[in-house]
C-alpha cells in the first residue's frame, strides 16, 4: 500500500461527483436544513471535496482513498483540521506506512507554514517514526524561508525535548550561532538558546547549570550586546540568564554602565576589556536597556539606592523613553513605596 | 521627528524590516488637529454587514474551519460598535451557531467538523451575543453533559488539554475552555485539576508567554520548571493571563501553590509597546513588528494586571478643581491624560495607532498599512480600541454587590461568579482620542464581550439574578 501522490493541480482532476468508483459514497452538504449567515463562497472543487468528506466520515470509511480525498482538502486550505485528523487516523487504520506520508508532508510544509495543522502532523508521525535527527534539518531548512515562524520553533524545541538524545542537542548552539550571525537581533533564535541551555534538565539531574555555564552566557550576551547595543533581546537573555542562576544584576553594573553615557568614547581604551566589552563606535546611546539595568541594580541596593534609580526611571521616562512614561513613573511610585515600608 | 529604533550601524534583517514599518506609520501621521482622528464607524460596519449578509468572497475558505471565528469577529465588531443585530438574523445567526453542535459534544469549525476548544469558545460567545432562553435560543440547545465529557477528554495528566483530537496543546485552548466552562457552570475540581501549574510552567525568561509547555524531563511531571515551547508571544500571553485570573479563585493556598512572576510579565507587556515612530502601537514578540490586532492581546492585558494587584491603586477621578471650572469631558486636554491616567501602557498612542495606522480607507481595519483588512484584525482593532478608551477593573464594591444577590453555598464557584461580575468601567475616566463620537462600547477584559452581554449568559446558566449596576455618584 502506498499513499498516492497527487497531482497538485486540482483544476485537472475530475469533480468527486464525476467518478464512477466514488459513486457509493452519498455526499452530505454542509448546511442542509438552513441558509447559514455569513456563508464562504466555496470553489464547486472545494465544495465537492468536502461534500464527499462529509460523506465518508458518516459512513466512517478508513482506506485509502480517503487519503486521497483528504490531500485534495488539504491542498485546498491546510487549515482544515478535521481532514488532518481523519487522515492521521486513517494512516493508522490501514497501516499505511508513514515514511511516504512525511515525505508527502514535507511539500505541505514548504508551501504553508504558517498553519499549526502542518506542523502538528509532523508531530504526530515524528512520534511514530522515531527518527528525529533528520528533522532538525528540515526544520532548519523551513526557516530560510521565515526565519521566527514560531511553529517551526516550537517544532524544534517539542523534537529536542521529546527524544531527548545527545546527538540531537549537540548541533544547536552552532545552529544558534548560525542564525545569530545572521541576525543577532532574530529572538525566537534567542529564546532557543534560553532553552536549550537552561531548560534542557541537564545530566546533573538538578537542572542547576553549572558556574562556568552561566559565565559562558553572559560573557556571550555582553559580546553580542557590544555588536549592536540598542537590541531587546540581547538585555532579555542577560537578564534572564541572571534571573535564572540567581545572580545580582550589580555584578553587570560595570558593564552596563559604559551605555548610559551619551556618546561613545572618542579614544581607545588603554586595556581591552574582555568581561565588559565596550560599544562599538556606531552605537546609538545611552542605550535606554542599559540605563533600565543600572536602575534596577540602584533599586536592589534598598533605600540608599532608590534615589539613583528615581533619578534614571526620570530620565526615562521624560527624555529617552517617553512612550512609557507611564511605567517609568509606576517604578517610581512602587520603588519609594516598597522603600519607606523597609 | 518622532523617536525611532535605533540601529547601532549595525544592520539586520530585522532593523531593516522595521526602519521600512516606521517609515511606513509616519507616513500616516496628519498634519493637524486631532479631530483628523476620526473612527469611520459606518464603513466599518458596512465592512462587516457585506460579509455577514451577503457572505465572504472565494478566497476565505482557509477560514473554512473557522466559521465560529467569523461570526464571533463580526458579532462582537458590532457589539463594540453599539450596533445590534435585527431579530431576523440573529435568529439565523443562532441556527447557524447550533449546525456546529458536535453530537458528540462540543462545537467544530463547521457542520460535521471535529469539535475543537477553539470553534467552541467562538460560538458560545456568539451565543452570549446572540442567544436567549428557550427554544430555538441556541443557550438551552447546548448539551453541557456531553460538552464536559468531552473537555474531559482532551485532558492531559500535566494539566493541560489538547485542543481536539489528535490536537496539539496551546493555551488558547485552556483559555477557551475556562471561559466556556465558567459560562455554563460547568466548572469543577477534577477539570482544572493541574491547570493553574500547566499555565504558570509556560512563563518564559521575558516574562510573557509561550504557547506551550513539554513536561518535564523527570519522574514529576508537575514540576515546575519545564521547557518552553516558543518564544513569549502576545496571544498566548493574554490567554495564559486570562486562565490565570480565572483560575485563581481555587488555587490552594501555601508555599507550594503555582506562581505567575508579575513584574517580569508587566516589563515585557509594556516592552512590547512600539515607539512613537511606530505610533505605539503594540507588537508581539520582541524585535517583531507591531500588528493592530495586539491591540488587543496585549492592550487588553493591561487591565487583567490589577486582578493580580498591579498597580496596586485604582485611578482616581477627575481632581476637584477641574470639575469645579470645566464640564466633565471624554476629550482631555494633554495635561489630563498625565493627571488622571494610572494606567502602564500609553492609552493616547495605542489609540492612535489604530486610527491612523488600524483604519483602512475602504472600511474594516488590519494589522497595518498597506495591508488588506480583515475580519479578525477588525475586531481586535476595535477591542484594543476599547481597551485603551475604558478603564476596567475588578471593583470591591461590586463584587459585594454580586455576592449579596447570590443564592446557594457560599463556595469556590460562588467566588468565582462574583469575580468574573466585579469587572466594571471605572466611571469617568475613560479617555477618547479624537471626538467622543470615537467612542465605542467597554469590554470584559477576560472574555472579549460586553459587560451586559456577559451578565445575560452567567445569569441564565446560574440561575442567579445579577443586580444591576448603580453607577457610583460624582466622587467630587
Amino acid at each position: 500500500m502506498s499513499v498516492t501522490p497527487s497531482t497538485g493541480d486540482n483544476t485537472e482532476r475530475a469533480l468527486y461527483a464525476d467518478r464512477p468508483e466514488w459513486a457509493d459514497v452519498a455526499p452530505v452538504a454542509q448546511y442542509e436544513n438552513i441558509q447559514p449567515l455569513a456563508p464562504i463562497f466555496y470553489t464547486p472543487e472545494y465544495k465537492d471535496a468536502t461534500d464527499y468528506f462529509r460523506g465518508i466520515m458518516k459512513t466512517g470509511e478508513k482506506s485509502e482513498r480517503v487519503l486521497e480525498l483528504t490531500e485534495t482538502i488539504i491542498r485546498m486550505n491546510p487549515a482544515h483540521y478535521s481532514a488532518w485528523q481523519y487522515r492521521y487516523e486513517t494512516l493508522l487504520a490501514i497501516s499505511a506506512p508513514l515514511e511516504p506520508e512525511l515525505v508527502l508532508t514535507n511539500a505541505f510544509t514548504k508551501a504553508s507554514i504558517k498553519t499549526y495543522q502542518v506542523w502538528h502532523h509532523r508531530r504526530l508521525l515524528q512520534t511514530a517514526l522515531r527518527d528525529p535527527a533528520p528533522e532538525l534539518a528540515f526544520i532548519e531548512d523551513a526557516l530560510r524561508a521565515d526565519v521566527k515562524n514560531y511553529h517551526t520553533w516550537s517544532h524544534r524545541q517539542w523534537l529536542l525535548a521529546h527524544f531527548d538524545v545527545p546527538e540531537l542537542w549537540a548541533g544547536e548552539l552552532p545552529f544558534i550561532e548560525r542564525l545569530l550571525a545572521y541576525d543577532v537581533r532574530n529572538n525566537s533564535a534567542w529564546h532557543h538558546r534560553f532553552f536549550v541551555v537552561f531548560e534542557r534538565g541537564n545530566a546533573s539531574g538538578t537542572g542547576q547549570e553549572t558556574e562556568d555555564v552561566v559565565r559562558r552566557e553572559l560573557a556571550f550576551a555582553k559580546d553580542k550586546i557590544a555588536l549592536a547595543p540598542n537590541n531587546a533581546s540581547a538585555w532579555n537573555y542577560l537578564r534572564g540568564v541572571l534571573d535564572h542562576a540567581h545572580v545580582p544584576y550589580a555584578t553587570q553594573a560595570a558593564f552596563a554602565k559604559q551605555y548610559t553615557v551619551d556618546s561613545v568614547p572618542d579614544a581607545e581604551p588603554d586595556v581591552l576589556d574582555l568581561e565588559d566589552p565596550p560599544p562599538p563606535h556606531g552605537a546609538q546611546l545611552p542605550c535606554v536597556a542599559a540605563l533600565e539595568f543600572v536602575a534596577d541594580v540602584h533599586e536592589a541596593e534598598g533605600k540608599d539606592g532608590v534615589p539613583r534609580a528615581v533619578e534614571i526611571w526620570r530620565a526615562l521616562a521624560d527624555t529617552h523613553d517617553t512612550i512609557r512614561k507611564k511605567y517609568w513613573e509606576y517604578r517610581i511610585r512602587d520603588a519609594i513605596a516598597n522603600a519607606s515600608e523597609a | 521627528m518622532p523617536r525611532s529604533t535605533p540601529v547601532d550601524a549595525y544592520p539586520t534583517r530585522t532593523s531593516e524590516l522595521q526602519a521600512d514599518t516606521e517609515d511606513i506609520l509616519e507616513a500616516q501621521l496628519p498634519l493637524g488637529a486631532e479631530e483628523k482622528r476620526v473612527l469611520h464607524r459606518d464603513l466599518h460596519l458596512q465592512f462587516l454587514v457585506r460579509n455577514l449578509i451577503q457572505g465572504f468572497p472565494a478566497r476565505y475558505v482557509s477560514q473554512d474551519a473557522s466559521q465560529p471565528w467569523l461570526m464571533f469577529w463580526t458579532l462582537q465588531a458590532f457589539s463594540t460598535l453599539q450596533v445590534g443585530i435585527d431579530p431576523v438574523n440573529k435568529q439565523k445567526a443562532i441556527d447557524t451557531v447550533m449546525e456546529w453542535q458536535h453530537p458528540d459534544g462540543g462545537f467544530g469549525g463547521g457542520p460535521g467538523q471535529a469539535a475543537h476548544l477553539l470553534a467552541t469558545y467562538a460560538s458560545v460567545c456568539s451565543l452570549a451575543i446572540v442567544g436567549r432562553p428557550g427554544p430555538g435560543g441556541g443557550w438551552d440547545q447546548i448539551d453541557r453533559d456531553k460538552l464536559y465529557k468531552w473537555y474531559m477528554s482532551l485532558k492531559r495528566p500535566d494539566g493541560s488539554f489538547i485542543v481536539s483530537n489528535h490536537g496539539e496543546v496551546d493555551v488558547r485552548g485552556i483559555y477557551c475552555l475556562l471561559v466556556v466552562a465558567h459560562f455554563l457552570d460547568i466548572v469543577t475540581p477534577e477539570l482544572i485539576e493541574g491547570t493553574a501549574a500547566f499555565i504558570a510552567s509556560c512563563q518564559t525568561y521575558e516574562g510573557g508567554f509561550s504557547s506551550a509547555s513539554h513536561p518535564h524531563f523527570y519522574d514529576d511531571i508537575l514540576s515546575a520548571q519545564r521547557p518552553s515551547l516558543g518564544e513569549a508571544h502576545g496571544g498566548y500571553t493574554f490567554c495564559s493571563l486570562a486562565s490565570w485570573v480565572l483560575l485563581r479563585p481555587y488555587l490552594p493556598a501555601g508555599n507550594n501553590a503555582p506562581r505567575v512572576d508579575v513584574r517580569r510579565l508587566l516589563r515585557w507587556l509594556v516592552q512590547m509597546q512600539g515607539l512613537e515612530s511606530e505610533l505605539g502601537g503594540f507588537k508581539g514578540r520582541t524585535n517583531k513588528l507591531v500588528d493592530g490586532c495586539y491591540s488587543w492581546w496585549v492592550g487588553g492585558s493591561f487591565a487583567l494586571l490589577q486582578a493580580l494587584g498591579v498597580p496596586a491603586t485604582a485611578p482616581a477621578p477627575a481632581a476637584p478643581h477641574a470639575s469645579e471650572t470645566t464640564p466633565p469631558s471624554d476629550t482631555p486636554s494633554e495635561d489630563d491624560w498625565d493627571d488622571v491616567d494610572d494606567s502602564l501602557f500609553n492609552r493616547r498612542a495605542l489609540q492612535e495607532y489604530i486610527l491612523l495606522a488600524g483604519q483602512h480607507p475602504a472600511g474594516g481595519l488590519r494589522d497595518k498599512p498597506p495591508k488588506n483588512p480583515d475580519s479578525y484584525h477588525t475586531l481586535y482593532c476595535i477591542a484594543g480600541l476599547s481597551a485603551a478608551q475604558h478603564y476596567m477593573h475588578p471593583s470591591p464594591s461590586r463584587r459585594e454587590e454580586v455576592r449579596a444577590a447570590w443564592t446557594g453555598a457560599d463556595d469556590a464557584r460562588a467566588a468565582a461568579f462574583a469575580d468574573i461580575l466585579s469587572w466594571t468601567e471605572e466611571e469617568g475616566v475613560s479617555k477618547v482620542v479624537g471626538s467622543s463620537a470615537n467612542r465605542v462600547n467597554a469590554t470584559h477584559p477576560l472574555f472579549n464581550l460586553t459587560v451586559t452581554h456577559t451578565e445575560g449568559i452567567l445569569a441564565h446558566f446560574y440561575k442567579q439574578t445579577i443586580p444591576k449596576h448603580v453607577p457610583r455618584a460624582s466622587r467630587h
